[in-house]
């Protein structure tokens, strides 16, 4: 990539837009591979309605926001207007690259909500909210997410202070309502010195439940003389239903749903705000804790963008491992789905138990490279950390050929027949593939719908158009197709490993060093891959340094949370659980 | 037994201790469905007191009798109104007064009742202690033919009456 | 003698058979974790002794020391009465169970059917008052859930026992085992077995129909607030129940303690009847370990628009039976 200047300000022709729009581009990056337009914030609305509406990016993959307060790079020398909120928008009919827009705020300004056009910016406008503090005009439920009520400032800015590592002030005081305990700061020398937010009261605040949109309720049509009563029930976030510590607010009447609103970040780390504090290469075993039972994709998307972003080449057979990898890990991840969605329905972890001895054995693998069963760490900038063992090939070449094959024909067997799961999976959780597009839905969720789209297909990364391999697609959208999928998708991976086990040629595995003293140039990237779980993409920015200026993950598991509520309602609290199941999150990824 | 102050105590027999438990736990089951303060705890109450009736049953060897008593009262009306007291909310853990503003009323007729039920006792020529009573299978037998002779209108009434709450509830629960 | 023949000899009897039931509850749950585990391709317990057959001790030693909580919010007489209401159903219902030649576990009482059905009927009042003196909505939630389940499948439960008691001719369960009954009676009752043992599961609140207690929607349904000992004495009901209606099925529908030899080997009726019961409990833990659970309103309709039109065909046809045949 050359190094990139200051704003051009001439507008980009190759964006098409119709002449009464030409205005609202004020400008993109004088030089860049990544293209990005930069959009007058009153206008964006229309651009990213006409984008959708006449050119087919239907697909808001990506909606995140950066901070150029001290950059030290060339490339934004004023930061007068230091927030840019970045979207990415794909086509999911057309396949093919992204379109980058950037709308550029002074900090605590507002920009129009984008939930108008496409409804899946619901938790990442709010996730930008909660982090960055920009406001979302016309946002439905403009809420923190991530972060408590009480937490004073917003952490990804780059002027916000961490508590007692850059500051001597804690964000919020520990609370305890009654009996023996001792306080945190009282044995800290800052003491009490805490800040909360302008107004805000730590006694006398209580969590609303009351904002579960209740306008959504239908009237009641089968029994219209019968007053009925809707009540708040709280699933989670200590409940065995929900795969760890996520809550799902729930307004029901009888036992069916009214709506829904997830709850999530009792697990937030900040894992973003850690990334930027990292070098380059210390951030890719940090990937590993994302969605912590698919290391393996993790690493390879993180190392694409940073690929991407210094232009690395990767050798060969690195990129044959790296495919070898990712479709062992997909296979892990929806064994291991089938059976939680079939432990969801109530089977007693029979599927389950059933679905995780093939996962030991992949694990077994996993560990023979890379010296981990979950948290591998394997892929560096430029290939894989070491090359295989003696006899792993052998190994896989058996699993892929025989005990895979058997295995996953064993489950078909016993489970896609089975009356119960039928009764309770099929027209259950149905929302049409285009509402579940619109929401920002990716992974077998709309192929469960219908909509053959997989980035390995759509824009194959790494060696995937070498490959004899379909995508399969199921019409119903329920979420029987959703387990269903997730065992064709398995089937198709076992195809694949079996042709790269096959082809993989002799030859180094990693070129150059790694990225022990990685660089990277000054830029802006977004690299994305088909992750199990939909697509995972990593938006970068250099500012040439040896840390990211900005490290941001589009997490699979978070967004396509936007399709929950949506999806449960009209149905019972039961069925909620498991539509929650067939979503397949992972609280790593979902709060990072 | 001889107690202080002479008084005389006959020792009970065994099927007289047990009896007066029994008859103790009703009476006191019944006046606790009365006064007691909290709504679900009248509905244990109750059930306590049909248990209590079943025991009486038992003493007058009726055990068919009291079979079916703890079957359709214990078994599935109590348990009815505890369902009941349990979907409304707002009885369910209330505390409630046992006295509104009818008490002078229902308690007159309380009273009135209890006067007539009284004299229903006193009318009833019960058949003396020791008496040989039909018993076993032999009543079960008797009873069933009751059913179908005498009583043949009633019993095909009734039996078509929960036929058709039978049909009710399926329609009920049948896809809308 | 009048106190003697009454209570003494009776409550040595039923001190003996709780005795057995408790042990007989410990090692079921030993088989049904071992047996689940090799279900679920698992080795299941083994640490505790040969086999792990000293789990169940350990396990009793685990319950007994456990903290005994109460929590603040629950109405304390009723929460402390409802394990122990539990437990006592799923004890006295074998009081009118054939354990041998003219053998009662009990008492030879002329009403044993009704028992088993006014048994069945009083089950759910533990569960009912757990889930309500918790004060707690997933406890609610599961015993009404509990009650409206148990009192639904009693109707085509007490059908199918009004069918065998019609061709039986007695209210008896010694009399049903030692009367005779034609070939056509056994098939006709084996017809209905496989209809019983559902509504039977639908009792006990066992899997796939456990939604009184379903982990993964009312975490632990109505003991959710329970722990420790009064924790496992809703356990012990869950399995002692168990046991009991395997021994009324062993009864009802294949002979009880009948065997090759037991006519005159009287210590072999107990033996083939345990035999039976443990033939019946590999069919509790097999459906458990095989088949996800329906939703609760499937579940109800299953029972109304199903189960309770066949159970009423069933009586129907019984009757003509029980007429022109007998």
């Amino acid at each position: 990539m050359t190094q990139a200047t200051a704003v051009a300000e001439a507008p980009a022709n190759d964006l098409a837009l119709t002449p009464e729009l030409a205005d609202a581009v004020v400008g993109t990056w004088a030089e860049d591979t990544e293209t990005a337009y930069f959009i007058a914030p009153d206008r964006i609305l229309d651009v990213l309605a006409h984008l959708r509406d006449a050119q087919g990016y239907d697909l808001l993959s990506n909606l995140t926001c950066i901070d150029y307060q001290g950059y030290g790079g060339k490339l934004r020398a004023d930061v007068s207007e230091r927030l840019d909120v970045v979207y990415h928008l794909y086509s999911t009919r057309r396949g093919g690259g992204s379109v980058a827009l950037h709308v550029r705020v002074p900090a605590d300004d507002t920009v129009p909500s984008a939930t108008s056009v496409y409804p899946g910016a619901n938790l990442q406008e709010r996730e930008v909210y909660d982090l960055f503090g920009v406001k979302f005009d016309g946002h439905p439920n403009l809420r923190r997410i991530l972060l408590w009520d009480g937490f004073n400032g917003h952490p990804m800015r780059k002027d916000w202070h961490e508590a007692y590592y850059e500051e001597d002030a804690k964000p919020f005081r520990s609370r305890h309502p009654k009996g023996e305990y001792a306080f945190h700061e009282d044995k800290l020398p800052w003491a009490k010195n805490t800040t909360y937010p302008a107004g805000w009261d730590p006694d006398s605040w209580q969590e609303a439940v009351a904002y579960v949109p209740v306008s959504q309720a239908p009237q009641h049509e089968n029994q219209p003389h019968l007053d009925t009563e809707s009540i708040v029930v709280n699933l989670g976030p200590h409940h065995p239903s929900t795969h760890g510590v996520f809550r799902m607010l729930t307004r029901v009447e009888g036992e069916t749903i009214l709506a829904l609103e997830p709850e999530m970040g009792y697990l937030h780390r900040n894992h973003e705000k850690i990334g930027e504090r990292n070098t380059w290469l210390m951030n890719m075993p940090f990937t590993d804790r994302l969605d912590y039972l698919n290391s393996m994709s993790n690493n390879w998307a993180y190392a694409l963008a940073v690929e991407k972003l210094a232009g690395i080449e990767v050798p060969e057979r690195a990129e044959y491992l790296r495919v070898i990898m990712a479709e062992f890990t997909r296979i892990v991840n929806h064994t291991w789905s089938i059976g939680f969605i079939l432990n969801d329905l109530g089977a007693l972890q029979t599927p389950a138990l059933y679905a995780i001895e093939e996962r030991e054995m992949i694990l077994d693998m996993f560990e023979a490279v890379s010296g981990a069963r979950m948290m591998c760490n394997y892929m560096r900038f430029g290939g894989v950390v070491r090359d295989l063992p003696e006899g792993w090939r052998e190994q896989a070449a058996y699993l892929a050929n025989d005990r895979l094959p058997r295995a996953l024909d064993e489950l078909d067997r016993l489970l896609t027949e089975n009356e119960i799961l039928k009764a309770r999976g099929r027209g259950v959780g149905y929302l049409a593939v285009e509402d579940l597009i619109a929401l920002s839905v990716t992974g077998p969720m709309i192929r469960a719908g219908g909509l053959a789209y997989d980035i390995r297909k759509a824009e194959p990364y790494g060696i995937y158009d070498r490959f004899d391999f379909d995508i399969p697609t199921l019409p119903n959208s329920d979420i029987y197709d959703r387990y269903y999928i997730r065992l064709l998708e398995a089937m198709e991976s076992v195809r694949i490993l079996q042709q790269a086990l096959r082809d993989m040629p002799e030859g180094e595995t990693l070129g150059g060093r790694g990225g022990y003293t990685l660089r990277a140039p000054e830029g802006e990237v977004y690299g994305r891959l088909e992750a199990p779980k939909g697509e995972l993409g990593f938006y970068l920015a250099s500012d040439g340094k040896t840390q990211p200026w900005r490290y941001h993950v589009r997490s699979p598991s978070y967004i396509n949370l936007n399709a929950l509520g949506p999806m449960s309602v009209g149905y019972k609290v039961a069925d909620a659980i498991v539509i929650l199941g067939a979503i397949d999150i992972v609280l790593g990824e979902v709060d990072r | 037994m001889q107690l202080p102050l002479g008084i005389e105590v006959p020792i009970p027999t065994f099927e007289q201790f047990v009896f007066i438990q029994v008859a103790l736990l009703t009476a006191v089951a019944g006046l606790a469905v009365v006064i007691s303060r909290n709504l679900f705890h009248s509905a244990l109450a109750l059930t306590l007191t049909f248990f209590g009736v079943a025991g009486v049953y038992v003493f007058l060897e009726a055990e068919f009798l009291a079979v079916s008593q703890v079957l359709v009262y214990v078994g599935a009306i109590a348990m009815l109104i505890a369902f009941a007291i349990m979907l409304t909310r707002s009885m369910m853990y209330g505390r409630t007064s046992p006295l509104n503003n009818q008490w002078g009323k229902s308690s007159l007729f309380a009273f009135l009742f209890f006067i007539g039920l009284l004299a229903f006792a006193r009318a009833t020529p019960w058949p003396a202690a020791g008496e040989e009573v039909v018993a076993d299978e032999a009543l079960i037998g008797a009873l069933g033919r009751e059913f179908v002779t005498t009583y043949v209108i009633a019993f095909e009434v009734l039996g078509l009456l929960l036929l058709l709450a039978l049909v009710g509830a399926v329609m009920l629960a049948r896809d809308r | 003698m009048d106190w003697l023949q009454l209570l003494v000899f009776p409550a040595i009897r039923a001190l003996i058979l709780i005795f057995v039931l408790l042990t007989g509850f410990a090692y079921l749950t030993w088989y049904e974790r071992k047996l689940l585990a090799r279900f679920q391709v698992r080795y299941g317990p083994n640490r505790a002794g040969k086999f792990g057959l000293l789990q169940p001790a350990a396990d009793a030693v685990k319950a007994f020391f456990k903290e005994e909580i109460i929590p603040n919010h629950v109405d304390k007489p009723v929460y402390l009465l409802a394990p122990a209401l539990a437990l006592v159903p799923a004890l006295i219902i074998w009081a009118v169970i054939p354990i041998a030649k003219g053998t009662p576990a009990i008492a030879d009482v002329n009403i044993g059917f009704l028992w088993i059905l006014a048994v069945a009927g009083i089950e759910s009042y533990g569960i009912i008052l757990a889930g309500w003196s918790s004060n707690n909505n997933y406890s609610l939630l599961g015993a009404l859930r509990s009650s409206a389940q148990m009192v639904s499948y009693e109707l085509p439960l007490g059908l199918f026992l009004v069918s065998i008691l019609m061709l039986a001719g007695s209210f008896s369960l010694v009399d049903l085992v030692e009367g005779s009954r034609q070939w056509w009676e056994w098939i006709w009752l084996w017809l209905a077995f496989p209809f019983f043992f559902i509504c039977i599961l639908a009792e006990t609140n066992r899997s796939p129909f456990d939604l009184p207690e379903t982990e993964n929607e009312l975490v632990a349904g109505f003991q959710t607030e329970y722990g420790g000992m009064k924790f496992a004495l809703f356990f012990i009901a869950e399995y002692v129940n168990m046991i009991s209606t395997s021994a009324i099925m062993a009864t009802l529908f294949f002979g009880g303690w009948k065997g090759p030899f037991a006519e005159q080997y009287i210590w072999l009726g107990p033996v083939y009847l345990l035999i039976k019961v443990l033939i019946l409990l590999f069919l509790f833990i097999w459906v458990r370990a095989s088949i996800g659970r329906p939703r609760y309103d499937q579940l109800m309709k299953f029972c109304w628009q199903f189960m309770l039109p066949l159970g009423l065909v069933y009586v129907s046809i019984s009757a003509v039976l029980a007429v022109f045949l007998k």
